[in-house]
């Protein structure tokens, strides 16, 4: 009733005067809800301020109705709504009364993809997600990050990586593959140049960056294989974690005792895989797609419905307009109840499973979200596998969340209220 | 009396077959394995299980008893249940290939790959030398996409059975895998020269290498000799490549021998299958001429007038007739040869055969020659002839009375004549769309462009189109459209533009506009003017924010930008 109210009052004022802000909505009413996020970074780059309106339509977007905004919008197919004061008084006065809160958006945050030179026959979902919402970003890789490189932007992004230096273990399947070789000898060339007598050696060492980048303020967001591989590697960083054919020698007998779990982010006692020939990194991936025998089925995740006042950060990653997602499989599906840390923060799980989909906490000045999966719109993506058309799916809630994680750097923090 | 007799024959008819009911019920409680597969028919999962087993009891050996236990305690979730049976009927039968795969099979889910493993070894000691067990554990892996422990287990069968060449499926296979796409197409063209029923099997596999290695692929196939096998795997990757030229060209060097015309009409099959009817008849001319077979020309024929070969389609159809008896060639080759004669704008010869050949003709095949012959005199240009030709004829004209009124400007008539809901063709369908437009009754120029596009001349018929524009300016952007898009499809997109941009700027009202936007922005983009085609799709969006085409020209908005962004 309340909110039927606002949209009469919303009509009502666009039809007498001219409005002073633009309501992006975000649940069935957008047409395109990936290029909306597009379109709020994008006026944040451009100097605007705009706000989130938390749970209010699917995660709405208020930003300042200006003649290059709505051109933009109109040719990208985003719904946008005029909204003159009087309606947005109705509105806020709506968010005030339920579980809804409007966050600033003040600047448009420095993106880096972590991304190798080579081309691998697989896609990354954010830089799909990127470069079809419009949002512009920066790639770095190893030779950036051991220079010092991500000092110089707030959000960083992993995909699929293996930060083990095993890559991915990939060897059993694909060792004469022309594209394995490939990998193989530019991954080896960034090694010894840097000084590392294997790959191991080098990704160890990126990774460590990676922790203190977020440890010193950065926000981190990885997904698929990189969210497994780059805890084991900053937890095993003094102990061989990689097999014979990754660094010459097996990995080491003591190994799960030898893991240093206290600087990790989400992770503790794994269980290393040991034998050279399976294809799986530990016990963190709860559906084990690449084990025959070990693999578990896929299902559906919920996002977890959180206070928009009390815990927002959470609150802007989970926005969506479904509550429940079909699952995806990666390298790293999911992540195993029984591996995670106390602090972290549940944002995805599938009910009464033994693993989560996405899950977040800070970490220093810094955080970072964990995103299991590899393509939320392929969900048996393969390697050789063509790319997602975005196109065809402008309303993917899976995809969301990643551009959720886009824009929550742009938030300002606001002094929790007690 | 009569009725009597008939219903005591069918009662005892009735008798016999419910004896044979019961005798057929008694034979299948008699045989456990019958009922065994009548209850797995029927979904009985637990009541077929134990008549297999009982049929196993029986009979422990048996490996169709076995292969039915597998199915249905697969459907029960109880696979690894089947050991024990398999492991006594390997006690009998310790070679027998079928149960060795059961096995591996059967060991995989029950103990994963330490269990095949052993259940491989077995197998090898049982049957030192052989090679099957090889063949199906590497098999095993393949479909595990494990290659390399694939690549290992045929090393190894290669140095035990001393014959590589055993192997060449597999190695095959374990190649696409990897990626290794030569060295793949080298195995399968020995395993498909060796074993022809692979050749599926090697298209399936090779059909993903990327295009860089294409050449290489072709290149290990088609080195001499030339084989029919090897061969007929390279034609037909070229026809999934997208090139059934080349595929072709891959078959059109086969030794003579009596696999060759088979081969050939096959590929032909194949060929018209992805509409590259010009390679389809190449291949049936090349498979009908050494037997000089005259349904197969008369196939060729009409493939030649599908892809637009008239001239071709003449005298092949006329060769087809020339070696058939004169109902046949009527039933068959003059048809086509009548149709080909008559997109040629041939009247009189086309007249000539149909003609010859119209007392072996049916009497459909009589009217549909009429008509090809007054369209061939339309093609002529010589319309009085045409009308001449269908009333002597005394088929029905059908639609071509519409037309006739049409080519001589009568909108009136044409309108009368031509149904909307039978138009069919590109140019029907504009026909009727112009008809229904324009109030006006008379249009010269209209009539002339029509006429121009059915005697083929598609720059006369642009230049009318737009001057037909002038004498029906409730038609006009239509008119304009339809001459735009003859021009682009000639290749002078710079005529095309001037039109379509008229149509924007003069007419923004009418329907036409933003297609016309679309249009243009497309030729922009082909010359590569990808920031001015940016701007067209960008007018197009924010100008006609209802129209249908929104979707695809954000999509190629999209596309332009990108393309724009890379060149910058």
């Amino acid at each position: 009733m309340r909110r039927a109210l606002a949209a009469l009052l919303l009509a009502a004022a666009t039809r007498r005067a001219p409005a002073q802000h633009l309501l992006v909505p975000m649940d069935d009413a957008q047409q395109n809800h990936l290029k909306a996020y597009g379109l709020t970074y994008n006026a944040l780059h451009a100097g605007a301020k705009g706000e989130w309106l938390l749970n209010y339509r699917g995660g709405s977007f208020l930003l300042p109705d200006t003649p290059e905004l709505r051109r933009r919008a109109a040719l990208d197919g985003i719904t946008t709504e005029p909204v003159g004061d009087a309606a947005l008084g109705a509105v806020r006065t709506e968010m005030a009364g339920g579980n809804m809160e409007a966050v600033p958006l003040e600047r448009a945050p420095k993106i880096a993809i972590y991304t190798p030179p080579y081309a691998s026959p697989w896609d990354d979902a954010v830089t799909m997600a990127l470069n079809y919402a419009g949002i512009p970003y920066d790639t770095v890789w190893d030779d950036g990050v051991l220079r010092g490189d991500l000092a110089k932007y707030d959000w960083l992004h992993l995909f699929h990586e293996d930060f083990t230096g095993q890559l991915g273990r990939f060897y059993i399947a694909y060792r004469g593959a022309p594209w394995f070789a490939d990998q193989e000898r530019a991954n080896l060339e960034a090694a010894r140049a840097h000084g590392f007598s294997n790959i191991p050696a080098l990704k160890k060492a990126v990774a460590e960056r990676v922790r203190r980048y977020v440890e010193n303020g950065g926000f981190l967001f990885a997904m698929c294989g990189a969210t497994e591989t780059l805890e084991l590697a900053i937890a095993g960083a003094n102990v061989d974690i990689a097999v014979s054919y990754a660094d010459g020698t097996p990995i080491a007998p003591d190994a799960d005792e030898r893991m240093d779990w206290s600087r990790t982010f989400a992770f503790r006692d794994a269980h290393l895989e040991t034998a050279e020939l399976i294809s799986s990194m530990s016990d963190i991936d709860g559906h084990q797609a690449n084990v025959p025998g070990r693999r578990q089925p896929l299902g559906a995740f919920t996002l977890f419905a959180f206070s928009a006042k009390f815990d927002p950060v959470a609150s802007m990653l989970v926005q969506d307009h479904r509550t429940v997602i079909p699952d995806f499989y990666g390298v790293t599906t999911s992540f195993s109840r029984r591996t995670l840390k106390p602090g972290v923060t549940i944002l995805a799980e599938e009910p009464g499973a033994p693993w989560v989909k996405y899950i977040h906490g800070d970490y220093g000045k810094g955080s970072w979200t964990f995103l299991g999966g590899h393509d939320p719109e392929d969900p048996q993506h393969a390697i050789g596998n063509p790319p997602t058309d975005l196109s065809l799916h402008p309303n993917s809630p899976g995809y969301r969340l990643i551009l959720n994680n886009v824009l929550f750097p742009a938030a300002k923090r606001k002094p929790l209220k007690t | 009396m009569r009725r009597l007799r008939s219903a005591l024959r069918l009662s005892v008819l009735a008798l016999a077959l419910a004896g044979a009911g019961a005798g057929a019920a008694r034979a299948q409680d008699a045989d456990p394995l019958a009922r065994a597969e009548a209850l797995e028919e029927q979904q009985q999962w637990r009541a077929a299980g134990a008549a297999y087993r009982d049929a196993l009891a029986k009979e422990p050996g048996s490996l169709g008893a076995l292969l039915g236990l597998e199915r249905v305690y697969d459907q029960l979730g109880a696979r690894d249940s089947l050991m024990p049976y398999v492991d006594r009927a390997l006690r009998l039968e310790p070679r027998d290939t079928g149960l060795r795969t059961l096995q591996l099979r059967t060991a995989r889910y029950v103990g994963g790959r330490g269990a095949v493993r052993a259940a491989f070894e077995s197998w090898r000691r049982a049957a030192p030398g052989d090679a099957a067990p090889y063949r199906a554990y590497a098999r095993m892996l393949l479909a595990e996409g494990d290659a390399a422990a694939a690549d290992t287990i045929l090393a190894e069968a290669a140095a035990t059975t001393g014959d590589a060449r055993n192997f060449a499926y597999e190695t095959a296979m374990l190649q696409a895998a990897r990626g290794q796409w030569v060295a793949a197409a080298a195995a399968w063209r020995e395993a498909a020269t060796d074993r022809p029923y692979f050749a599926q099997a090697a298209v399936y596999s090779l059909t993903p290498a990327p295009v860089a290695q294409r050449d290489g692929v072709r290149r290990a196939l088609a080195a001499p000799p030339a084989a029919a096998g090897a061969r007929s795997v390279l034609a037909s990757l070229e026809l999934a490549w997208g090139d059934p030229r080349r595929g072709w060209e891959a078959l059109r060097v086969l030794p003579p021998d009596s696999l060759r015309a088979t081969v050939w009409r096959d590929f032909a099959q194949r060929a018209e299958a992805a509409d590259a009817w010009l390679v389809a008849r190449d291949a049936l001319v090349a498979a009908a001429t050494p037997t000089l077979d005259g349904p197969l020309f008369a196939d060729a024929a009409r493939d030649a007038l599908r892809g637009g070969d008239a001239r071709g389609a003449d005298s092949i159809a006329a060769l087809s007739a020339s070696v058939m008896d004169s109902a046949s060639a009527a039933a068959l080759a003059v048809p086509v040869r009548v149709e080909a004669l008559s997109v040629l704008g041939r009247g009189r010869d086309a007249e000539r055969v149909a003609a010859a050949y119209a007392p072996y003709a049916a009497p459909e095949q009589r009217a549909a020659m009429a008509r090809w012959v007054a369209w061939a005199w339309v093609r002529a240009g010589d319309l009085s002839r045409a009308r001449a030709s269908l009333e002597a004829s005394g088929e029905d004209a059908g639609d071509a009375a519409g037309w006739f009124a049409l080519y001589e400007g009568d909108l009136a008539a044409a309108r009368r004549a031509l149904a909307p809901e039978r138009a069919r063709s590109a140019d029907e369908l504009m026909a009727v769309a112009i008809l229904g437009r324009t109030t006006k009754d008379r249009s010269t120029a209209t009539g002339a462009a029509f006429l121009a596009l059915a005697r083929g001349d598609s720059a006369a018929a642009a230049r009318q189109f737009a001057l037909a524009a002038a004498e029906l300016p409730d038609a006009a952007p239509l008119l304009l459209a339809q001459s735009a898009r003859l021009e682009a499809a000639r290749g002078d997109d710079r005529a095309a533009i001037a039109i379509w941009q008229r149509i924007v700027e003069q007419m923004p009202q009418s329907p036409e506009a933003p297609a016309s936007d679309l249009a243009w922005a497309r030729a922009l983009r082909r010359s590569h003017q990808d920031a001015a085609a940016v701007a067209r799709l960008e007018h197009l969006i924010l100008n006609y924010p209802d129209s249908a085409l929104l979707p695809q020209a954000r999509r190629e908005l999209d596309a332009a930008r990108r393309a724009g962004a890379s060149t910058s």
